[in-house]
């Protein structure tokens, strides 16, 4: 044990005393948060250049209707309410009359907006106010459809802000028809927003009735998502270098002395054990960030403390098991250029559960999320979320996993010392995962 | 009783090391096959053969870093099994320092990595002895070949093994620094230290050794004192200088063989000839400058049994 702790020592002070590990500790969240960043800051510089829309009504009455709409919506949203800056472009609208040959007519439209002379145009049937409730026979079914005609990408918001004008104005023209008061229309067309609320209880020890807390998008959503990405950042951050290292210390023949005063198994548990304690250093430093940051905010009760020895527990078991399998594959490799192929394998357990995450989140109960979060590779990042998640998860299932997840790294690193043992001494040739496979089983 | 003295108590009086029966293969490979050998405790013992041979695995195995498939390893009378024993001090043929280390705290790690306590006294004697001092506080990166590999073996030495192994210890070492690590050995083994070295240098292997085992295609084919070896061959070996040289064409009454070394040459004889026909040709031809009768060298029997001209007699 003494040797693996010296081994273990000595790797952690010569990875946190480098440059790059300092560097890291600020590089790693801004890339693995660059995502988010980067959406924040193109939200913040907006495509405000007005957008011109051709409308084609067919039906005749329906074009005024939804531009008024369409004006009504540009004033109430085109501005920040606060800051009085626009943020939204303006979108405006111009009636095209019907053309004989619609097809030519929609080409000459498309050519228009290629040459970026329009934005877009929408062309609304000549049966769209009032679209028959099963498809007529004999009937052009294209008659009811209201069509939107751009090269704009399909998932856009601006699909959906001209969705929300056009129904609108659609929805006038059959109001108006029904002979109500145009007076009335804002107040039957007008949106009511649903508020989300938690769930009523009774206090266990006063015995009153709590009121139902109003939703906090950011404990709701930002907390679990932080949580299981700091997890997965730290657990990739932290094995990742592992098998590098390892191969470098083969490459240059600095394991051979070191087997000669230690066994396999020091080496190995001694470089697992260094890594770990990167882990838990570079965790000290988030979670304890993390928190200050949210004290400072004024949002020190979202801080998830009770979550928080579940997340070490399997950060500790994650670490344990992928830093094995990389002291495992890197033994077995013969080249950095080896060992940077088997990367993406040795991440699977990392990056498959982040694939999941919107999943999860969505049906954290259901049957594939349940399974998934039990499957001890996956158990650490899945089941965490589910924790941290407001349903919540039955208590039995974190304990199920952690056993599941303990039991599993027991075994990864049983394997991985048998191959490391075979492995490491082995020169000039990169193993195949099926002699990894046979060297795990026989030793 | 600690485990050092009793391993002491035990080792009193016994081989250092005893191999039996040894075979370590890798896939096809019979690196090792069926090799038993004993080497007497406080000597100074050498393997030498050919790349390949099996002397590296040999060593490894009884410093205990691979296993052998079958037979039994016991150093000091006691099978290792894995174990790892601050006896034991191990050199690499390869090189292995944390390139980014500084020499003092890198010794001082390997150093209690083997003992399980701190080193740092013995690291300074030995800095000083082998006129180190000065590069303590480098890392390993600026050091250059001679003084990384004058490290290594102090890594190898520290704090104090009662076996210590030696794979090619002198390769890439100027003159200079070879003989202060060959003063260090001995003077490592009039300590009672048992030393094993491979090298290729048969000089070395010649001065140095108290025992000298070839190792060829993963077999032992010679084992014994230097003089034991060649008592085996015989004085079949004619050392001449003569005017002109003598060419390997040359025809001499039972010679076999005649190798160049420029101011001397070296004749084999064959079974029965007689030196003096050799030395009345010799002088019918030209005019001879000395002329002696002696054992093969060990350069001389590694190249009969290892080099082109063997036959089948040492074929696996």
């Amino acid at each position: 044990m003494h040797r693996t702790l010296l081994i273990a020592k000595r790797d952690y002070l010569a990875t946190i005393r480098t440059r790059a590990f300092i560097f890291g500790l600020v590089v790693a969240p801004l890339l693995f948060g660059g995502g988010f960043l980067g959406v924040a800051l193109m939200e913040s510089k907006p495509d405000i250049k007005d957008r011109r829309i051709a409308i084609i009504d067919r039906t005749g009455v329906s074009a005024a209707s939804v531009i008024q709409a369409a004006q009504e919506r540009n004033a109430k949203n085109l501005f920040d309410k606060t800051t009085h800056r626009q943020i939204h472009p303006r979108y405006v609208f111009e009636t095209v009359p019907p053309a004989a040959e619609p097809e030519l007519q929609r080409l000459a439209l498309s050519d228009l907006v290629r040459q970026d002379k329009l934005y877009a145009f929408v062309e609304i049937g000549p049966a769209a106010l009032h679209p028959p409730q099963a498809p007529a026979s004999g009937k052009d079914p294209r008659a009811s459809e209201i069509a939107l005609y751009s090269n704009a990408s399909g998932f856009g918001e601006q699909r959906q802000w001209l969705t929300g004008a056009i129904n609108e104005g659609i929805r006038r023209v059959r109001l108006a028809q029904l002979g109500v008061d145009r007076a009335r229309f804002n107040d039957i067309l007008a949106e009511i927003t649903v508020d989300n609320f938690g769930l009523v209880a009774r206090d266990k020890k006063t015995g009153k009735i709590e009121e139902a807390g109003k939703k906090n998008e950011v404990a709701e959503f930002g907390i679990p998502f932080g949580l299981v990405l700091l997890l997965g950042m730290i657990v990739m951050v932290g094995s990742s270098p592992m098998l590098s290292a390892v191969t470098e210390d083969k490459a240059q023949r600095l394991v051979e002395m070191l087997l000669g005063l230690a066994t396999p198994f020091e080496l190995m548990m001694g470089k697992v054990l260094g890594a770990l304690g990167v882990s838990l250093t570079s965790s000290a430093f988030y979670i304890i960030g993390g928190t200050l940051a949210l004290e400072g905010m004024g949002m020190a009760g979202l801080v998830p403390v009770a979550l928080f020895p579940w997340f070490y527990a399997y950060l500790i078991a994650d670490v344990l098991f992928l830093c094995s399998l990389a002291a495992a594959l890197g033994a077995g490799c013969s080249s950095p250029q080896d060992a940077q192929q088997l990367a993406i394998v040795l991440l699977s357990p990392v990056l498959i559960p982040y694939f999941m995450l919107t999943f999860v989140m969505q049906q954290p109960n259901g049957a594939i999320s349940t399974a998934m979060s039990l499957f001890p590779p996956f158990t650490p990042l899945l089941m965490l979320l589910r924790q941290a998640l407001p349903e919540g998860v039955p208590a039995w299932q974190p304990w199920v996993g952690l056993a599941g997840v303990l039991v599993f790294t027991l075994i990864m690193v049983w394997a991985a010392a048998r191959i490391f043992r075979v492995a490491i001494l082995l020169q000039g040739k990169s193993a195949h995962l099926s002699d990894l496979a046979r060297w795990a089983i026989r030793g | 009783m600690t485990g050092r003295t009793q391993l002491a108590n035990i080792a009193k009086s016994m081989d250092a090391v005893q191999i039996s029966n040894v075979t370590k293969t890798f896939g096809a490979v019979t690196a090792v096959g069926d090799l038993t050998l004993a080497i007497p405790e406080g000597s100074v013992y050498g393997f030498i053969g050919p790349n390949g041979s099996g002397k590296t695995t040999t060593m490894r195995m009884i410093a205990s870093i691979f296993y052998p498939d079958r037979g039994e390893v016991r150093v000091f009378g006691r099978q290792m099994l894995g174990a790892r024993s601050e006896l034991i001090g191990y050199l690499p043929e390869e090189r292995g320092l944390y390139r980014k280390m500084a020499v003092r705290p890198l010794l001082e790690f390997y150093g209690e990595l083997r003992s399980g306590r701190s080193v740092a006294r013995e690291v300074e004697t030995w800095l000083q002895k082998l006129g180190l001092e000065q590069w303590a506080s480098n890392k390993v990166q600026a050091l250059s070949k001679g003084t990384s590999q004058k490290v290594q073996f102090i890594a190898a030495v520290v704090p104090a093994p009662r076996l210590l192994i030696l794979d090619e210890p002198f390769t890439g070492l100027d003159p200079v620094s070879a003989d202060l690590l060959r003063d260090a050995i001995l003077e490592l083994r009039r300590g009672g230290v048992t030393v094993i070295l491979s090298t290729h240098d048969m000089q070395t292997a010649e001065n140095m050794c108290d025992y000298i085992c070839m190792i060829f295609r993963g077999r032992k084919v010679l084992d014994g004192t230097l003089a034991s070896i060649q008592d085996q061959y015989g004085n079949d070996t004619i050392r001449v200088a003569v005017e002109g040289g003598i060419d390997s064409r040359d025809s001499l009454p039972g010679v076999e063989k005649v190798r160049d070394l420029g101011q001397v040459q070296e004749l084999r004889m064959a079974r029965g000839c007689d030196p003096q026909e050799v030395l009345r040709a010799l002088v019918a031809r030209t005019r001879v400058s000395s002329f002696s009768i002696m054992k093969p060298s060990l350069h001389d029997i590694f190249v009969r049994i290892a080099g082109p001209e063997a036959g089948e007699e040492h074929s696996a």
